[in-house]
């Protein structure tokens, strides 16, 4: 009965340098279905897809379509087998429209059009074919917006790619693949970019798709998603095959512990805060756009205490990031105070603003957090090289730096292939993530500054980060929390501060709200006045 | 008999084993590509030189090649080999000067005008302000590193690229070199159109502390090669061992995390531009004072700072390899300057070592064929060995 599937992979083995990235995975699509591929980072859902997609050559097992061996050597193969991928990273032409971007590689050549052509007209068809490659952008346009019309996407197809949401981008990146008139596509963790009501436009344009008759394979690390859309799931993990379930059979507990291989606890236990004095207070923060004169952080107010963890969260570019930017120096303020532990540093520049105890896990990695051509030793130190423990009259010392990032390693358990010397380029996000967090906790600090700490990582690590983070409010430090997933924000905050175009519109306690009342703040559908600066020390005992 | 084999086997094994561990670590990587390139360069030079002058084609590169071997007597070739390391000393520095720009994110392209400037204030403070040598060479050092800080500045205060106030303070320093040495009589010589040389008994003339006895009596072979090699060591130790050389690179690699840690990004740029702009200086200084070079009227920038950068990149950015990379450029550029008799014209061995340095644009292609080739033997021994283990 193998015809039933209209794509098989079977015994997929693909070897690296050093690892078997996937080692003889079976993977079965039905027509018409949604297949949820889990499996933690690093486990090959990835490669298992880019093998599909062509990008990569397994190195052993075959490749079904419809019941007939296929080889796909690159994308070419799989766009002829109307295979479709939908990458996580967009790959779209920024200074080009919606339309060009959508046509980009199947244009349609402009042609005459007649019952009985002559020779001129076909001379003229045949030039254009072969030579001058007129596009014809009516017939394009004609082509997509039917797509669009019968998908139900909203989208303005004469938009520049710059010009609109990221949401949109997507759409973009899925109507390509649906010009394309390709049957099976694969969406790559789609979501990471997304917010709560995009992601939930998604999941519906996904389950249009199904209906038409579309197979999809759909890679995420979100259970609640998988378990809303998909109709079996394929669990891998360390490159190998672990188990086919529907999803109607299963739970959401099930399908974590096949992914990790032991039990994972999604909610963490959080005791009471014991809140002692106030270490930062943010006072009529405010930071103009260079370019733009727009007030992107507008009079924020608010202070983080010894033992809380304050979190900041709303729907991406809304100022997050840059008030954390204005907080830790990386661009300047153009009004308001800065305090910590009652002291003005306001004015102070960067290194000031790390010794005196402010520490800053970057949302972006590879961006700020890593010199990712230095290896783990160099990166540890990267804010503290010149201090006295680890340089002596201008020289640095390898010995102690090495001794020092050997107990950051051990501590937080990163994994690196040739220890402390491994260059961090090679390694996997949620280590990386690990040598940033192990410098930031490590080094003199009252305060910890969070952004998105679990960006990009599995279920696995996670868990590691939430009890590091929670830990260190027990331990009776400052944390504040930048969020996008509501998940991370209830499991961990104390207090939650929505900000809303660059202001702060809500502060609730995560105790006596609802998913819901966040949502309707976070879309500016609701504001109020807040005063988030909390005075005075107390201990929550029940 | 199959203990031997066995042996036999082990040997190899181990040989093989020792090997791949070398081709592994990343500076043999940088050792071989090096190479690679300069076999590469010399192959294509010698089959443009085959078409050239066949006849001569193979007297032609082994001359190139072998530059004072050609000598029999011990002595001459002593000699020469002496003032081919004289030769050697500045391009050493001004690679040096390229290289430590290159750590910091700066391409050093005015690194000509650096040596111009410099070179110009030789003449001055030697022939006419006749200062003794140490002098000389400390304001050439100072020239080339003021003369560099405008790009600096430029770079930190108005954001403009390195690369292009670079060439256009070439042509100035160019324009500038031309005047001034025109304009005053004691250092420009009219009768031969260009300016006089640093000679021997000059003040301004590097000593040579004795080493003329260890070449056969070459005297130009001074403090230069000596004064290089501290450089070498010195820029060695700032890059590997200090916190400067430590920001400098963060800085250079990523600057965005630099700022995230709070590296002054201004002090580290200008400090770095002097320094690149005192070495330039220092290279300008062990050319022209050792009597080799005098100043020649020009309407192209002088090469000696391009020369650097394909000795630097040729020596894969590191500090102690560029020794090696600048002689064997020098070598076959010296080598190559006594073909002439062969019947070719003097800029067949500039051919040699254009294509030589065109090459070394291809280091990192050919390190990263190296890098491929590497994984797919250990790939090849994975599937070995795997099937092993199935056999069983």
């Amino acid at each position: 009965m193998a015809a039933e599937y209209t794509i098989e992979m079977i015994n997929i083995t693909k070897r690296f340098a050093n690892i078997v990235a996937n080692d003889h995975i079976s993977l079965r699509i039905e027509k018409g279905e949604i297949l949820g591929l889990c499996g933690e980072n690093g486990a090959g859902k990835s490669t298992l897809m880019s093998i599909l997609f062509g990008l990569f050559q397994p190195d052993e097992g075959e490749i079904r379509k419809d019941g007939k061996v296929v080889e796909i050597k690159n994308p070419n193969d799989a766009t002829a087998l109307n295979i479709g991928m939908i990458h996580q990273h967009f790959k779209l032409v920024e200074a080009y429209t919606v339309l060009q971007n959508i046509i980009l590689g199947s244009e349609p050549l402009w042609e005459i059009k007649k019952d009985k052509l002559t020779i001129f007209d076909r001379f003229l068809n045949f030039i254009n074919k072969k030579v001058l490659k007129i596009i014809d952008y009516k017939a394009a346009s004609d082509k997509v917006q039917k797509i669009v019309d019968k998908y139900g996407f909203n989208i303005d197809l004469n938009a520049k790619i710059s010009d609109i949401s990221v949401e949109m981008q997507q759409k973009v990146e899925i109507i390509k693949t649906l010009y394309r008139d390709n049957d099976i596509l694969i969406f790559d963790e789609p979501t990471a970019v997304l917010t709560e009501q995009e992601i939930d436009g998604l999941l519906k344009i996904m389950l249009n798709l199904k209906k038409e008759g579309k197979s999809i394979v759909f890679i995420s690390h979100k259970m609640n998603e998988i378990f809303k859309v998909c109709d079996r799931i394929t669990v891998i993990r360390k490159g190998q095959h672990v188990k086919d379930l529907l999803t109607s059979e299963t739970t959401k507990e099930e399908i974590s512990m096949l992914m990790v291989g032991r039990e994972v606890k999604l909610d963490v236990e959080k005791p009471a805060p014991n809140i002692g004095k106030e270490i930062l207070r943010v006072d009529n923060l405010s930071l103009i756009d260079k370019e733009t004169k727009k007030k992107i952080v507008n009079n924020v107010s608010f202070n983080v205490r010894e033992g809380e963890i304050v979190t900041i969260a709303g729907i991406d570019g809304n100022g997050q990031q840059d008030l954390i930017y204005a907080i830790t120096g990386i661009n300047q303020a153009n009004s308001g105070k800065l305090f910590f532990n009652g002291e003005d540093i306001s004015s102070y520049s960067i290194r000031k603003k790390n010794r005196i105890g402010l520490s800053h896990i970057p949302e972006d990695r590879h961006k700020h957090g890593l010199v990712l051509d230095y290896s783990i030793n160099k990166n540890v130190v990267l804010k503290e090289y010149n201090l006295k423990q680890f340089s002596k009259y201008g020289f640095i010392k390898d010995k102690e730096i090495k001794k020092y990032s050997k107990g950051i390693i051990e501590k937080f358990d990163v994994r690196a292939s040739s220890e402390g010397d491994t260059v961090t380029r090679t390694m996997s996000g949620g280590n990386q993530q690990k040598v940033i967090i192990g410098r930031e906790l490590t080094r003199k600090h009252d305060l910890v500054i969070a952004v998105q700490p679990i960006r990009g990582l599995d279920i696995g690590s996670i868990e590691t980060i939430h009890n590091i983070l929670l830990n260190e409010r027990n331990s009776g430090k400052a944390v504040l929390l930048v969020s996008l997933e509501l998940d991370e924000v209830f499991t961990l905050s104390d207090r939650i501060l929505i900000m809303f175009e660059g202001e702060i519109v809500g502060e609730f306690n995560p105790k006596e709200t609802t998913r819901e009342q966040l949502g309707l703040y976070m879309s500016g559908a609701k504001k109020d006045k807040v005063n988030a600066v909390k005075e005075g020390c107390y201990n929550e005992q029940n | 008999m199959n203990k031997i084999k066995a042996l036999f086997i082990k040997c190899f094994d181990t040989v093989n084993n020792g090997l791949t561990k070398f081709t592994k670590k990343e500076s043999a990587k940088t050792v071989i590509t090096s190479l690679w390139c300069a076999l590469l360069g010399l192959f294509i030079g010698f089959i443009i030189i085959l078409f050239i002058n066949p006849s001569n084609a193979f007297d032609g590169m082994a001359a190139t090649l072998e530059n004072f071997f050609i000598f029999s007597n011990s002595d001459t070739r002593l000699y020469y080999f002496g003032s081919t390391l004289a030769k050697t000393a500045p391009l050493i520095v001004m690679s040096l000067s390229i290289l430590f720009g290159y750590k910091c994110g700066l391409f050093n392209i005015g690194a000509s005008g650096q040596y111009t400037i410099a070179f110009v204030v030789i003449l001055f403070a030697g022939l006419v302000g006749n200062l003794p040598w140490y002098l000389v060479m400390l304001l050439a050092m100072i020239a080339g590193a003021s003369y560099a800080v405008i790009t600096g500045l430029l770079k930190v205060f108005f954001n403009v690229s390195e690369v292009i106030s670079g060439i256009m303070l070439n042509c100035i320093a160019l324009y500038l070199g031309n005047g001034l040495c025109q304009s005053n009589t004691t250092v420009w010589d009219a009768s031969h159109g260009e300016s006089f040389k640093i000679t021997q008994g000059s003040q301004a003339f590097l000593p040579n502390i004795g080493l003329d006895k260890l070449f056969a009596g070459n005297t130009v072979v001074g403090i230069g090669i000596i004064f290089a090699l501290i450089a070498v060591i010195v820029i060695f130790v700032v890059l590997k061992k200090t916190t400067f050389g430590y920001e400098i690179q963060t800085i250079g690699l990523n600057p965005e995390a630099a700022k995230y840690a709070g590296i002054n990004k201004v002090k580290a740029i200008i400090l770095s531009t002097i320094i690149c702009g005192a070495l330039a200086g220092l290279s300008a200084s062990l050319s022209a004072q050792n009597g080799f070079n005098s100043w020649q009227l020009s309407s192209t920038v002088v090469s000696a700072g391009f020369d650097g950068i394909s000795s630097a990149f040729l020596g894969g950015l590191n500090p102690i390899a560029v020794v090696f990379s600048s002689y064997f450029i020098t070598h076959i550029t010296d080598g190559g300057s006594v073909i002439t008799d062969l019947g070719f014209a003097p800029q067949v061995a500039n051919i040699i070592t254009a294509s030589i340095i065109y090459l070394s644009g291809f280091s990192a292609f050919i390190k990263q064929y190296i890098s491929d080739k590497d994984l797919m033997r250990e790939q090849k021994l994975l599937c070995r060995g795997n099937n092993k283990k199935e056999d069983k």
